[in-house]
This record gives C-alpha cells, sequence and structure tokens, in this order.
C-alpha cells in the first residue's frame, strides 16, 4: 500500500515539472509583454531597461531556472501588472472563488436530489419527462449564454439583482464571505446559480439512475412487505444507498466547478481567481497565468491522488492491477 | 460463416441507419432533432446564399443601421428580422455565417481528434504491455483535467485564431477517443479472426490497418456525435471570453459575447438570438446522440 502511494505521488510530481517545463517553455513563444508594460512612443534605451528590470533579456532556459528555483521556494514571480507576487494575489482572490463553487454545490444538490428521485420513482410520470427533458437541456444549454440571459431577466427587465460584483462582505466564524449580509446573497444569488446548473442536471441524473437501480433490489421489497410506509423507504433505505456514488462523483467534481468558475466570474465579474487569470491572459501577464497553471494542476493531482489511494484502500484489486504495470 | 467480418459489419450499418430512420419517425424529439440538424446543416454549408446579407462586405454595412431592434427596416430596405448590432449588421445573417466557423471549427477539430485518437488507441491495443501503460497513463492524466481548463490553457498559449482553436479542441479531445477505440480494440483482439490474422504472420500495419481498425470502429460514430455537441459549446465558450475566434471571423459564440456589451441599454436581441441558435444546435446533437447511442446499445435505452 505505501509502495503504492509513493510511486502515485512521484507519478504526480513529475506530471506537475513536466506540466511547468512545457507551459513556460510554450507561454515565451507568444507575444512579447514588454509590448504591454511600456509606452508604444517610449525611446529604445527605455524598453531595453524594461526588459532588463523584468529578467526578459535572458535565454528561456536561464529564466526557467529562476523560476523553478523561486517556486521550490514558494515564489512564483511577480505579476507584471500589478507589480505583487503572483502567489499573493492568488490567495487573496481564492476565497471568493471558494464561496462560489461550494454554493454552486450546494445549490446542485439541494435541487437535483430530489428531482432525481421523484424521477426514479415515477419513470413514466409527466413530471419525470418534464424533469428528464429539463436535464437534457440543462446539459446542452452553453452556461455563459445562460448567464447572460440570467442578467438580462433578473437585472435589467426585473431589476431585483445586481449586475455585477461580490457585494458586501462580512466575517463568521472566522470565514470572510459575502453569504452572510443580505446584500452579499443578492450578489451570490445568480453566480452561483449559474455555476450549479450543469452539476443540476448532473445530479438529477446520478439520482434517477441510482433510485431505478437500489429501487429494484430486494432489501427495498422486503421493506415494502413489511408495510414501511414509502416515505420512511425512501429516506431511511434508500437516500443512504445512492448518496455515496453522487458524494464521490461531486468530491471530484468540485475541481471541475472551479475550472468553470472562470467562464462565470468573467460574465458576472465575481472578483475571483477566474476572473484574475482570464485578465491575465488578456494582458499577457505571464507570471500569474503560469501560477494558475501550476495551481490547478496541484489542485487535480491532490484530487485525484486522493480518490485513487480511497479506491485502493477500498478495493484491493486496484492495488494488485497497479502493481503490475 | 459465408459472410466475412467486413459485410456483417456493413449490414450491422445499414440496420443500424434503418432503424434509425423507423424509430426517428415514432418518436417525435427525434424527428424534430433530425430535421433541425439538417436545416442547421444546409443553411452553414450555403450561408451566402441563404444569408440576407453578407456581415462581411463592408460597403452593404453601415452603421446608420446600428441597433436596430427586430423587424425595423434597414437603410437598404432590407427588413432585419432578428434586428442589427452596433455596427449595423443583420443578426440573422451573422447567425447564419456565424453558424459556419462553429460547425467548421467542431467538425475539423473532432476529425483531427479522432484520426489522432484512433491511431494512438489501436497502438495501445495491438502492441500492449509497456506501450499499452504508457499511452494510457497519458490520456488518464489529460482526462483528469476538465476540458475547458485545458482548451483555456492552450489558447493562453496559442493565441487567438480559427486554427488555433481548432488546434486547440482537438488536443482537448484526442485522448477520449484514444481510451474508447482502445476498449473495442481490446475487445477485438480476443476474437478468433484476429488470432488467424496472426497466425497467417500478416504483417502489423496490415493487421491494425485491415482488421482492427474496421471492426473497432463503430463505437466511435456515437462518441464522435456527442463530442462535437461538446465542442462547439466549448468554443463559443473560450470565444466569448475572448481567447478564441476573432471578431474579424465571428463564430456564436464571439457574436454573443459582442452583444454582452449591449445587454444593460436593452438591446438584447444582439446576444439573445445566436445563443437560441447554438442551444437548438447542441441540443439538436445530443437529442440525436443520445438516440444514436440508445441504438447502438439498446440496455441504455431507458
Amino acid at each position: 500500500m505505501l509502495a503504492f502511494v509513493l510511486r502515485r505521488v512521484m507519478q504526480s510530481v513529475v506530471v506537475l515539472f513536466v506540466m511547468s517545463l512545457i507551459v513556460f517553455s510554450m507561454i515565451n513563444l507568444v507575444g512579447d509583454p514588454v509590448d504591454m508594460l511600456v509606452n508604444p512612443e517610449s525611446l529604445p534605451e527605455e524598453i531595453d531597461r524594461v526588459r532588463r528590470d523584468f529578467g526578459l533579456d535572458q535565454p528561456v532556459h536561464v529564466q526557467y531556472w529562476k523560476f523553478l528555483m523561486g517556486a521550490l521556494s514558494g515564489d512564483l514571480g511577480n505579476s507584471f501588472i500589478f507589480g505583487r507576487p503572483a502567489l499573493a494575489l492568488m490567495a487573496e482572490r481564492f476565497p471568493a472563488t471558494l464561496e462560489l463553487a461550494t454554493s454552486a454545490l450546494v445549490i446542485s444538490v439541494t435541487v437535483g436530489l430530489p428531482l432525481g428521485v421523484y424521477a426514479g420513482l415515477r419513470p413514466d410520470g409527466w413530471g419525470t419527462r418534464i424533469i428528464m427533458g429539463g436535464s437534457v437541456l440543462g446539459i446542452s444549454i452553453p452556461t455563459f449564454w445562460l448567464g447572460l440571459m440570467m442578467i438580462i431577466v433578473f437585472s435589467v427587465v426585473l431589476g431585483w439583482l445586481p449586475v455585477s460584483g461580490r457585494g458586501e462582505t462580512s466575517r463568521f466564524l472566522g470565514i470572510e464571505s459575502s453569504a452572510f449580509t443580505l446584500d452579499g446573497l443578492r450578489h451570490l444569488v445568480l453566480p452561483a446559480t449559474n455555476l450549479a446548473l450543469f452539476k443540476i442536471a448532473m445530479v438529477i441524473r446520478l439520482a434517477r439512475a441510482g433510485t431505478v437501480e437500489v429501487m429494484a433490489l430486494d432489501f427495498i421489497r422486503f421493506a415494502r412487505a413489511k408495510g414501511l410506509a414509502p416515505r420512511r423507504i425512501v429516506l431511511a433505505h434508500l437516500m443512504p444507498n445512492i448518496l455515496i456514488p453522487i458524494v464521490t462523483v461531486l468530491g471530484i467534481e468540485f475541481g471541475t466547478l472551479i475550472a468553470f468558475a472562470t467562464v462565470t466570474e468573467s460574465i458576472f465579474a465575481w472578483p475571483g481567481l477566474g476572473k484574475l487569470v482570464i485578465d491575465a491572459i488578456v494582458n499577457l501577464d505571464r507570471p500569474i497565468v503560469v501560477a494558475y497553471l501550476l495551481f490547478v494542476v496541484t489542485l487535480f493531482l491532490v484530487l485525484n491522488l486522493v480518490v485513487d489511494i480511497m479506491y485502493a484502500l477500498l478495493d484491493p484489486r486496484v492495488r494488485l492491477q497497479g502493481d503490475e504495470t | 460463416m459465408s459472410e466475412t467480418r467486413a459485410e456483417s459489419a456493413a449490414r450491422q450499418e445499414s440496420g443500424l441507419f434503418s432503424k434509425l430512420v423507423r424509430s426517428d419517425l415514432s418518436r417525435p424529439t427525434t424527428l424534430i432533432s433530425g430535421i433541425l440538424l439538417l436545416v442547421i446543416a444546409a443553411s452553414a454549408t450555403f450561408a451566402p446564399l441563404i444569408a440576407p446579407t453578407d456581415p462581411y462586405d463592408l460597403a452593404t454595412v453601415s452603421v446608420l443601421d446600428g441597433r436596430l431592434a427586430p423587424g425595423e427596416e434597414m437603410f437598404d430596405g432590407t427588413i432585419a428580422w432578428l434586428g442589427t448590432d452596433g455596427a449595423g449588421r443583420d443578426v440573422l445573417s451573422a447567425i447564419i455565417f456565424g453558424l459556419r466557423t462553429s460547425l467548421t471549427v467542431a467538425i475539423s477539430s473532432a476529425l483531427i481528434a479522432l484520426i489522432v485518437g484512433l491511431a494512438v488507441g489501436l497502438t495501445a491495443a495491438f502492441y500492449g504491455g509497456r506501450i499499452d501503460a504508457f499511452l494510457m497513463r497519458i490520456v488518464d492524466i489529460q482526462l483528469s483535467f476538465p476540458a475547458i481548463l485545458v482548451a483555456l490553457v492552450l489558447l493562453a498559449l496559442l493565441g487567438k485564431g480559427v486554427d488555433k482553436v481548432i488546434i486547440a479542441l482537438a488536443i482537448v479531445q484526442w485522448a477520449l477517443y484514444a481510451r474508447t477505440v482502445r476498449a473495442a480494440a481490446m475487445v477485438e483482439r480476443r476474437k478468433e479472426y484476429f488470432e488467424a490474422a496472426i497466425c497467417l504472420e500478416l504483417s502489423n500495419v496490415r493487421i491494425i490497418w485491415k482488421h482492427l481498425l474496421p471492426n473497432s470502429v463503430s463505437p466511435l460514430i456515437v462518441l464522435a456525435t456527442l463530442q462535437t455537441a461538446h465542442s462547439i459549446s466549448i468554443e463559443a465558450t473560450l470565444s466569448f471570453l475572448g481567447v478564441g475566434v476573432p471578431i474579424t471571423e465571428p463564430s456564436l459564440g464571439s457574436l454573443i459575447s459582442n452583444g454582452f456589451d449591449f445587454i444593460l441599454s436593452g438591446a438584447y436581441w444582439i446576444t439573445f438570438f445566436p445563443g437560441v441558435m447554438l442551444l437548438a444546435t447542441v441540443a439538436a446533437i445530443n437529442v440525436f446522440g443520445d438516440q444514436l447511442r440508445a441504438m447502438v446499445n439498446p440496455r441504455l435505452s431507458r
């Protein structure tokens, strides 16, 4: 077991290293950040000075070596635009993204689970058709366009909710979030719902499939024969059995939520990580792009590592397979 | 066995097709999605003939026509059924041309990804062992990242442009095809005709090309259909974020993005109608693909 974990950790480190190498060498092929940094009318000497100051006059491999040594000591360089450490900027923005992703997760379960279970219990009902049709639509509908439509309906036409930003935040139990003030909640509703939409459709499908599968099993039949109330069968016998796979999938999908937050944040001007990186891409702010990328790669590697280790703990066959290759 | 594998495969294919036609007619959703797909494909192909105006022709596009509401008459007398955008382009014409760009990107990237995926998947399945383990490890790693993120990063590295988006989307998708082909080819490998081909000492290339390929390709048809919908969606998202197709050659995504600036002033049609088109296209492909999948694998039909 220890060998398995060690090997997977080593593999992840290699992937991380290769990724940093690829990204760093490729990003040097696109655009010259100096063009963005200086006034177009600057003298050539001025441009040269900026180039030297940012270390952009050195060969790529020297730049990479410097970057790598910095990264190992927790320094991912300074943002060209903000002139501050990239890591600190990201740490500042991360809570907003985390808040958005968590709210979306909560919404998708509270909305998706009951609908999915209902659809699974009444496979031929009219309600089920509507729910399943809606879930196909939910998977097909481009998230970003739906976000725009939500702005048109709820902000422009009805004027109920604000268009952009995070609103007022407050501290509760040491966590700063906009979920604790009314103004913050009003700002949070649209982006969180927008981000949750795709996941709602997914939870509905998972819950329905799980319900159909579990309801056909013997212990449910037994509970029915015993004369248990349908309500109790669903809550006490069905739920625990379908929740395990749903929670597992959602755990893995949390990373996707953070990734998709880039789109939602751009639409609603939510001051999170995603907005930061999109702006950085447009402005050729290399250190931020590289730092964000390494962050995301690490996040996904850790998520996958945890999932793999848990599977290996639960299922010995995975372990054996791992030993063969 | 008087029938060769190729013939039986062909028979299966035609069976699939007639089944599709029959069940299509019995299910209204599939019929509608099928017709919608045909209309969409036709209007994208014949865009210059169908579109009322040419949105690329600067001589006819006039700023004076800017932001006309749907149904209003343009300066030269044509009626803008879906309104005009800020630069005075007819939204309907822009959508038809945008559809063309979107479909071109999605289909060409799907084709490239399909070819690369086929090559990798078949190689992995045929040679097995270390080569297989190595290739599938790369596939696993690639698939552990969400497609939109990989595409976003690639475009941040590659820069803007239709060709760049195609490359990025192909890189995003190849792994999925590779895994699917490998799974199908692994099943074929255990069959007798494959062993016979090995015993006859046919060359590796010939076995892969003539025996493994034709028999492993069918699950890809369904996958390619659904993936096309997915990549249309990704392309639109990327263009919306400003890292995809440049505004000089608008796709549905860049049209929507273009309309974003006018939302607050109430000119909803510039962003609404391209989005409806995008939704209709993606939904039609998804419904159609689901039907196709149910036919290939009857167990999933409910």
